[in-house]
């Protein structure tokens, strides 16, 4: 192993990391651990009720947990003073129900998280239609979500969770809601787009042929980490 | 695309009820801009007419009801004694309501006082003498009660012939009853007596002469007082009382207007929770959440504002023109008003969007999401 790899801070680091619901009767994560280096693609996969989704919304600090901590390049999420702005700067997410506003087109839905960053309204809106070009919607930038189909909508939210240009994009079921033919095609895009821009990705799937693009995946069950299978450990597997 | 485009969008997600938010903060705001420019209009119509006659020092009892109590008429030739005092009338004035109108004003003046100097004469006559039982009338009281030369006026139980009418230069001169104050005494049963003794001070005075004549007159008249004209209806309780009301009233609407938008701002933020917890986990603050919230409220003020001086200014319009209240009213409606009711439709739009705001800048962006 390289040792200045081995001494960098990890992107994200887990330890011990805990979330209970309902006074501690339900229990979504029992001390996880892991790291993750900057420009992984991890796949986080299990069983529905195994815990990932919600470790993912801690990753994005939209929770917190109960115990334990979780580290972006060393420095713990739940207690940054300022969540959303870590969320604004760093974190793009994809939701398997791609969570437009109804109210705005597609190429408002993608500048509405800029207003975060310092661009002004002209660059809000250059950088909104080279980003709906990039997933190829520049056809229906005018177009509100319930005029889009599903597939097409991903593809706003996709642009959208790249608008502020994040180090870290987290996807969750992102082809749940779509059809085989479109889901193919949603996850080429996205890991198109995670391989050319060398962004880190953590992708929460059910489906273990989503899981296998992956060049890293964590199976989860019962709210703890029972594998974690590199590139590496696959091929070694195989052979 | 702008954040205003954002809070505009969040306004006109539903139109229906914007708009009837926008009604409910209007009527508050039209009801200021009526009863306080009605009121301040009266104000300034006493001014005036004080001003058209050439009236310096108002000297009448302190107590009494719309109209102060009476005294004896002596109290005049008193006064008239003072220096610094030109000339002096004694006035008997009255609200009454005659015939099918509500309230009208009657002024018994002095035979041959200045009161009657400034009156000019458009149809008929002036009384002959100060013994002549006679009225004239201001033109817009002509017009309220229809009346003309030759016709009769019913005041208490006697009924006077219209023997002129006139034009008094002021809105409450041309909507008042003039008589001779000896006959008014005879008709209202108050012989000797007069509520009202205007002064007029020689053209060269100072303000301080005249404040030092108001002293005097005190001196002499102690259960009574002594006003510069600009100061009288400020200081008459029955205005007072007016003012009170219109701002009270006005302060009820208001009030009814706040919880109007409270309740739809909160409707709102519990409408879009799940919008809110997009907007939280795409990256915006809750700062921005909360000003996203109060600018929507604020804008919906604005508009109810605007809206509302526009409905105020059209219902005075209407009143103004109303048969039976035609000519008593004279309402001001200042530009110092109008901003005063927008600036106020604005507090109440910030001021009911607080709670709504801080409610929405509360949400847990994970739960908000999982929302409807």
């Amino acid at each position: 192993m390289n040792p200045s790899a081995a001494s960098a801070i990890p992107l994200l680091q887990a330890k011990e990391l805990s979330r209970e619901f309902d006074d501690g009767h339900v229990r979504a994560l029992r001390g996880v651990n892991f790291s993750i280096q900057e420009g992984e693609f991890v796949a986080i996969t299990g069983p529905s009720g195994c815990g990932k989704s919600t470790l993912l919304q801690l990753l994005g600090a939209l929770d917190r947990p109960t115990a334990g901590d979780l580290l972006y390049r060393g420095e713990s999420i739940p207690n940054m003073p300022h969540p959303s702005r870590y969320r604004a700067a760093e974190i793009g997410f994809i939701f398997q129900a791609f969570q437009l506003l109804p109210t705005f087109t597609a190429l408002e839905n993608v500048q509405i998280p800029m207003f975060e960053s310092a661009r002004s309204r002209a660059e809000r809106r250059e950088q909104a239609l080279a980003l709906l070009k990039l997933v190829g919607l520049e056809n229906r930038l005018d177009h509100f979500p319930s005029k889009l189909s599903g597939g097409e909508r991903q593809r706003v939210a996709i642009a959208r969770s790249l608008a502020n240009e994040p180090s870290l994009l987290l996807a969750d079921e992102p082809t749940g809601n779509l059809d085989s033919e479109n889901a193919h095609a949603i996850l080429n895009l996205i890991i198109r787009l995670q391989q050319e821009q060398g962004r880190t990705m953590v992708l929460v799937t059910h489906d273990p042929s989503i899981a296998e693009r992956a060049g890293r995946i964590l199976r989860m069950k019962d709210g703890q980490i029972v594998s974690d299978q590199t590139a590496a450990s696959k091929e070694a597997h195989r052979s | 695309m702008t954040f205003f485009t954002v809070v505009l969008r969040g306004l006109l997600r539903r139109p229906l009820r914007t708009g009837l938010t926008l009604v409910g903060i209007s009527i508050g705001i039209a009801a200021v801009v009526a009863l306080v420019g009605i009121a301040s209009g009266y104000e300034k119509s006493i001014n005036k007419q004080l001003d058209a006659i050439g009236v310096d020092i108002v000297v009448s009892n302190v107590s009494g009801g719309f109209m102060p109590k009476v005294f004896d008429e002596s109290l005049e030739a008193r006064i008239a004694k003072l220096p610094g005092v030109a000339k002096t009338t004694s006035v008997l004035m009255e609200m009454q309501s005659i015939e099918d109108a509500p309230m009208m004003m009657v002024s018994g003046r002095e035979w041959g006082g200045f009161a009657w100097e400034k009156l000019s004469l458009m149809e008929g006559r002036m009384p002959g003498d100060g013994a002549e039982r006679a009225v004239v009338l201001g033109r817009m009281a002509a017009e309220v009660l229809k009346k003309k030369v030759g016709d009769k006026v019913q005041i208490e139980a006697d009924e006077l012939p219209v023997v002129g009418i006139v034009d008094g230069r002021s809105v409450v001169e041309n909507g008042a009853i003039m008589l001779s104050l000896k006959v008014l005494q005879d008709v209202t049963d108050n012989q000797g007596k007069a509520n009202f003794v205007d002064v007029r001070v020689p053209p060269n005075s100072t303000k301080e002469d005249v404040s030092r004549l108001c002293q005097r007159i005190k001196e002499i008249f102690p259960e009574g007082r002594a006003l510069v004209a600009g100061e009288v209806v400020s200081n008459s309780q029955g205005f007072r009382i007016a003012r009170a009301m219109s701002w009270s009233t006005s302060l009820l609407a208001i009030i009814v207007g706040v919880l109007g938008v409270m309740n739809t701002m909160l409707m709102t933020v519990f409408e879009r929770t799940h919008e809110i917890g997009i907007l939280l986990a795409v990256g915006w603050t809750r700062r921005r959440i909360i000003y996203m919230i109060l600018c929507e409220s604020a804008l919906l003020g604005l508009l109810g504002g605007l809206v509302g001086i526009s409905l105020g200014a059209l219902g005075v319009q209407i009143l103004e023109h109303t048969t039976g209240i035609r000519g008593l009213l004279e309402p001001s409606l200042s530009p110092k008003l109008l901003l005063t009711a927008v600036a106020i439709a604005v507090v109440v739009g910030v001021v009911s969007g607080l709670y709504p705001a801080w409610r929405g800048s509360r949400l847990t962006p994970s739960l908000a999401l999982q929302a409807g």
